[in-house]
């Protein structure tokens, strides 16, 4: 493993206990959704992808990230006070009475571009401005995350069409698919396979990736500016929910509710002992 | 006295701003007009069609809004506000991310194409929200005003704009400003109409005083509704009739009745609309025919105001 991935993954581990530390302090938001999205989040922020400056953060070049799964504000939410968007003591007033942030995403806090929480909204916002890029001849890129339950709202297929027709090919989309919704798997709710064949059908370019790989994300983003392709593209990428914290996966019970008390302490647990074994 | 369709008056006004600014995006869930076939022809690169689908047509729009653009949202009424409300909410209303919706067939302005098409909640589901403006227009002169006024609205604005082509009721150049205008003064009695129902209410004025039966007529045409203009306008009137094609819950009536009640008007009100027990209509025939079985026909209307006049 090159240097930078493995600095990279060590980035992730610090934003999962970080995630973890905030909602289980707080004793609310999704920890498993945010989990899952992790490495997908550090490979854009961290991992050379994205364009944004914290110190001028409505710089009119900057890539727009449009958070879709609204759900994993406690990622985005550590993530941009890591790189210097506020001060990393307001991760300590997550959903908090004095904290500027709650549960779902809220778009006054500096470096969100959009309030999400409600499903099929923001996928369909990023195509708008990627419109709006085109027509006025800008080169910033839009990237969106959408999570894989929020597929069965029928809004991501009208956007999905849409920009494909418009050949909106500075739209990025990132599919987290966990897998898991609310109340059980996707499979077993209304099956969201064949994925690919789907994003396929209506116009876009698709790759599918190991969601928990950087290396894997990284390279599937590497000419991202300069495809020749007039498509947009979605990565669907595979991932774990609750992903890092072996006791949460794959359990819908943790979808909505932060850990407490031991179920807290074998979480910080079964974190430590992942990051160890790496 | 002209009478140029809503539609065509807005649009043509919407054509010539955006051939001055190339920031104007006219977005169309499929929607078509004359006016809009010489929008897509001259200014295309400005003409966004998102096919049959609103949901998307708000969203689409609201991520132009925040690229700077100003965005239009055309498409029927029920559909532009109903279908994809909750994107109307967290957008527009939640984020207040500015664009203006335009929806064509007021009330029952679709006719004879049954409740699908008839909106008759709009107006309350939209004014429940914050950041949301109205203009419920009445004639052409009005419809020409709010494409102006939506250029340099801060907010979201939605504009209801009825099929029918009535007389204009407003003379050129009129200030809209004030969201409601008196139509016809009078000290003691008032009705307060809305949308096509203020065309019904000064005929039914205009029936009365032959009969020399004096009642005033209150034009309210943008919701919230100017509080100020109301109750300065009721200091003193002993009665008033609210009129709108719409469903009584929520719309006209109930909105003049909240001022009422919260600045304790002396004042007594009379809804005329269409009642829950009324019922969606499928009868065909044309609006005349259609209102007579919500008893807003013109004999019905008459009738109604007459006697609660005579209270």
């Amino acid at each position: 493993m090159s240097a930078v991935i493995s600095g990279l993954k060590n980035k992730s581990y610090e934003l999962r206990k970080r995630v973890l530390d905030m909602c289980v302090k707080a004793q609310t938001g999704h920890v498993t959704s945010s989990l899952s999205s992790v490495d997908i989040m550090v490979a854009l922020y961290y991992g050379g992808v994205l364009k944004y400056d914290p110190e001028n953060r409505h710089w009119d070049g900057r890539d727009r990230f449009i958070l879709s799964k609204g759900q994993a504000s406690p990622l985005l939410y550590a993530v941009l006070a890591d790189v210097g968007f506020y001060d990393t003591a307001e991760l300590d007033r997550f959903a908090q009475q004095d904290g500027i942030f709650g549960v779902h995403l809220q778009w006054d806090v500096p470096g969100v571009e959009l309030t999400s929480g409600s499903l099929g909204h923001g996928f369909g916002v990023a195509a708008g401005i990627a419109l709006g890029a085109i027509m006025d001849r800008e080169l910033f890129m839009t990237f969106t995350l959408l999570g894989d339950g929020e597929c069965y709202e029928g809004s991501i297929w009208e956007t999905a069409m849409f920009a494909a027709h418009n050949n909106l090919n500075n739209l990025v989309a990132i599919v987290d698919r966990n897998y898991l919704c609310v109340t059980d798997f996707t499979e077993n709710i209304v099956a969201l396979e064949p994925m690919e064949d789907k994003w396929r059908a209506c116009g876009w370019n698709v790759k599918r990736v190991n969601g928990h790989s950087i290396k894997d994300i990284l390279e599937a983003l590497e000419f991202v500016r300069s495809r020749r392709s007039h498509k947009p593209l979605v990565l669907i990428a595979d991932t774990v929910k609750g992903e890092g914290i072996d006791c949460l996966t794959n359990d819908p019970i943790w979808h909505g509710q932060a850990p407490r008390g031991r179920d807290a302490e074998r979480a910080r647990v079964c974190l430590l002992t992942r990051q160890n074994d790496e | 006295m002209s009478n140029i369709a809503q539609r065509d008056a807005f649009w043509d006004k919407i054509y010539e701003i955006a051939a001055n600014d190339r920031n104007v995006i006219l977005i169309s869930a499929d929607m078509g007009a004359p006016s809009l076939d010489r929008f897509r022809k001259d200014l295309p690169t400005q003409f966004v069609n998102t096919g049959i689908a609103e949901q998307n047509s708000i969203l689409i729009g609201a991520g132009l809004a925040l690229k700077g653009k100003k965005v239009y949202v055309y498409a029927i009424a029920p559909f532009i506000t109903l279908r994809c409300l909750e994107q109307i909410r967290v957008e527009c209303s939640i984020m207040n991310i500015p664009m203006t919706i335009v929806g064509v067939g007021a009330g029952m302005s679709y006719q004879d194409s049954g409740p699908t098409h008839h909106v008759l909640e709009d107006i309350t589901v939209m004014r429940s929200m914050p950041n949301i403006t109205i203009y419920n227009i009445t004639d052409s002169v009005m419809a020409e005003a709010a494409a102006e006024m939506s250029y340099s609205i801060k907010n979201t604005t939605y504009v209801r704009i009825d099929r029918e082509a009535f007389s204009d009721i407003y003379p050129a150049n009129t200030d809209f400003t004030s969201g409601a205008a008196v139509l016809k003064d009078d000290k003691d009695c008032y009705l307060i109409a809305t949308g096509s129902m203020t065309h019904a209410a000064l005929e039914a004025a205009e029936r009365f005083e032959q009969r020399n039966l004096h009642v005033g007529v209150i034009d309210i045409y943008r919701y919230p509704i100017n509080e100020d203009f109301l109750t300065d306008t009721l200091a003193g009137v002993k009665k008033v009739v609210s009129m709108e094609e719409h469903f009584l819950p929520g719309g006209l009536g109930s909105a003049v009745g909240e001022i009422i009640l919260d600045n304790a008007l002396p004042v007594k009100l009379r809804r005329l609309g269409i009642s829950h027990s009324d019922g969606f209509c499928y009868k065909y025939g044309g609006r005349e025919l259609i209102r007579r079985q919500y008893g807003l026909d013109k004999d019905s209307l008459d009738r109604k105001i007459e006697q609660f006049l005579r209270d």
